[in-house]
């Protein structure tokens, strides 16, 4: 049998997978890029040796990346996705009616290719008429974008590789100018169980640019940790309250769920001080 | 296209993600001229509040020889702890951020007169000794200072052993300590150091038993004595894990409980562990070759400019700028045209090209404070992160 081992310096746990079949390897101008086909999660998305998603549990990161932000903004239209060449999050945007136009920039044409090749049920929407797509660092668009925008959404690989441009001060501030006076900004954060630091790292710098800053978090069975967290930033709005009616078809993400993703207040402080040692 | 870094396990075990990542920020932004030495402030913090920490009625003295930057020691002095110093030259460090004389002590059992005077002028009143000549020193210039006396103790098992230059046994340290009563000093108490980058943790037993007999024979001589600096010695991680300083701590508050009377003041002096591991040296690729079988490896820092203790032994673990070549073995070399000037044999790295940034992590201690100018290479700066 041939077994994929995910290369992820700071996860303490392994994690491998059963290859059934390898349907792709290539090489982008940014990175590795890897499709398998593994039989309890189907094909998977590797890039530089993470994965990035697996057909059959990808629904639960785009549905809570995406649907957190749109449904606590009261009406979103204009939508930035930086990463996201799957396009799973536009996919997921996508299912609000309030929504007018997407900006999906890319900085790898490489990803959109090979998820339309190979992941159909995500990239379906990318090339609907409301949908832009920008091959670029995402940091320099949004430095470039009239400051017009309701959500912006980072669905980026690891900090540590070459997404962590969209991580530091000076993005966040860019971010906060495209931003409408309500927007609201959300982008993955690591494992609370194994990147702690650095989700509070991401808090922290993000405090420096926005006036409200949260945390929420969804388990994730195949991403290190599991304990995925979402860390948003928001303009004036308080991102834990919903302010549209919850009426799209989704899997995971609902109203409820919405209220009981974010952190309770006390856990979210004892995160923070790093009061929470194991 | 930002830069990409080969990152493996090994890394992530000796350095963490927010570090790495502030590293790396820092140098997609601005590179200024290479080498240079990056701090994460936040690290130093960490390691700071961990020191003495499980060690009863303890103080901190920062060894300002690991790193004696100015803007290192007012971040440290921030921290609520004080400095250990040897020279005029700290001291004037000291002096200019307006460190209180309480804060200071200083352990260099030889020191220098005009030290002695301005550190006395200053008003700092502790002081380290192991000769009579150097109680006669003091006495004279900087009299009624408190003072103990350096126990020589074994080194092995620390890769910069030190105690060969300094320390006395115990029939002579119980001698210096009546000398320096005579002489209106007045003589605290006991230290010892079991060398820098101390991996044997029986050292600090073998230290502490040697102490104790000496505090007894003071005791039979009346003298009472009140503190035990144990100096520094804690190791950090260079190449692989080392045992951490919890579990150090923890042995030696155990002995003390033991052996020492309860009201006894402990002081311990870290340099390498608060500095060493927060540091982050930054260096570029100059050359490459094939000598023989052998590749070489040219950067722009080397035992002169910053990298003197791999004279020593202390091996460091480098992050290669890559383009995911194939590993290979290399002997890596500073600029300078000195044939001593090489810094590792037979590591494995991927390939860079020329002009590839090379980071040698856990180097914040030792490295800069070495650092000469030699064939016009420059010194590395630090900047704090």
């Amino acid at each position: 049998m041939i077994r994929f081992f995910e290369k992820e310096p700071y996860s303490p746990i392994e994690y491998t997978y059963e290859v059934e079949k390898v349907l792709y390897k290539g090489k982008s101008q940014c990175q590795e890029i890897l499709v398998i086909e593994n039989p309890y999660f189907g094909k998977i998305l590797i890039l530089d040796g993470i994965v990035q998603l697996t057909e059959r549990d990808e629904f639960f990161y785009h549905e809570m990346l995406t649907h957190v932000v749109m449904h606590a903004h009261p009406d979103p239209k204009r939508i930035v996705v930086i990463g996201g060449g799957d396009g799973g999050v536009v996919r997921e945007v996508l299912k609000h009616g309030t929504v007018e136009k997407v900006y999906l920039v890319e900085l790898d044409e490489e990803v959109i290719n090979i998820s339309k090749r190979f992941f159909p049920t995500l990239s379906s929407k990318v090339d609907d008429p409301k949908v832009e797509i920008n091959i670029m660092d995402g940091a320099d668009f949004i430095k470039k974008v009239s400051p017009s925008i309701d959500v912006i959404i980072v669905d980026s690989t690891d900090i540590i590789g070459f997404a962590r441009s969209l991580f530091t001060e000076d993005f966040f501030y860019s971010v906060m100018k495209a931003l409408k006076q309500d927007g609201m900004f959300v982008t993955h954060s690591e494992s609370l169980h194994f990147h702690l630091d650095i989700v509070i790292e991401v808090q922290k710098i993000l405090k420096k640019a926005f006036p409200l800053v949260d945390l929420y978090s969804v388990p994730i069975a195949t991403y290190p940790g599991n304990w995925w967290a979402f860390s948003i930033g928001s303009k004036k709005l308080n991102p834990r309250d919903i302010r549209r009616p919850f009426e799209i078809k989704t899997r995971y993400y609902d109203d409820e769920i919405h209220r009981q993703a974010f952190l309770p207040h006390k856990l979210y402080r004892k995160l923070m001080d790093k009061k929470l040692i194991w | 296209m930002l830069r990409s870094f080969n990152i493996d396990k090994l890394h992530a075990k000796l350095i963490s993600k927010p570090t790495l990542f502030k590293a790396l920020s820092y140098i997609d932004k601005q590179i200024i001229q290479t080498p240079f030495l990056l701090i994460d402030t936040e690290k130093m913090k960490e390691k700071i509040s961990l020191i003495g920490e499980n060690i009863r009625n303890s103080k901190v003295f920062y060894a300002l020889k690991a790193n004696p930057d100015v803007a290192i020691a007012d971040f440290v002095s921030k921290q609520n702890i004080g400095f250990e110093i040897a020279s005029e030259g700290e001291l004037k460090i000291l002096s200019s951020l307006g460190i209180k004389p309480a804060k200071i002590i200083s352990s260099n059992p030889v020191k220098s007169i005009k030290f002695l005077e301005m550190a006395a002028d200053y008003g700092v009143k502790c002081f380290s000794y192991d000769s009579t000549d150097e109680v006669e020193k003091i006495a004279k210039y900087a009299p009624r200072s408190n003072v103990y006396v350096r126990l020589s103790v074994p080194n092995e098992g620390s890769e910069w052993p030190l105690s060969k230059k300094f320390g006395v046994e115990l029939d002579d340290a119980v001698r210096l300590l009546s000398y320096a009563k005579q002489k209106a000093l007045n003589p605290i108490g006991v230290t010892f150091h079991v060398g820098s980058q101390c991996q044997n943790p029986y050292n600090w037993n073998i230290a502490i038993d040697k102490a104790k007999i000496l505090w007894d024979m003071a005791e039979r001589e009346g003298m009472k004595l009140s503190l035990l600096n144990i100096g520094g010695g804690y190791p950090i991680n260079y190449t692989k894990g080392t045992i951490s300083i919890d579990i150090i701590e923890s042995n030696i508050n155990k002995l003390i409980l033991e052996k020492f009377p309860e009201d006894i003041e402990i002081y311990i002096e870290p340099g390498r562990s608060i500095v060493g591991d927060a540091g982050i040296l930054v260096s570029t690729v100059i050359g490459k070759a094939k000598r023989y079988d052998e590749d070489w490896l040219y950067i722009d820092v080397g035992i002169f400019n910053g990298l003197m203790e791999s004279l020593g032994g202390i091996r460091y673990s480098y992050i290669v700028e890559n383009n995911k070549s194939k590993n290979k073995r290399w002997t890596m070399a500073g600029p300078s045209c000195d044939s001593f000037d090489v810094i590792d044999r037979n590591i494995t790295l991927p390939e860079p090209d020329i002009g590839c940034l090379i980071l040698i992590l856990s180097s914040g201690a030792y490295t800069v404070s070495y650092a000469s100018e030699f064939n016009g290479f420059s010194i590395p700066k630090n900047i704090l992160i």
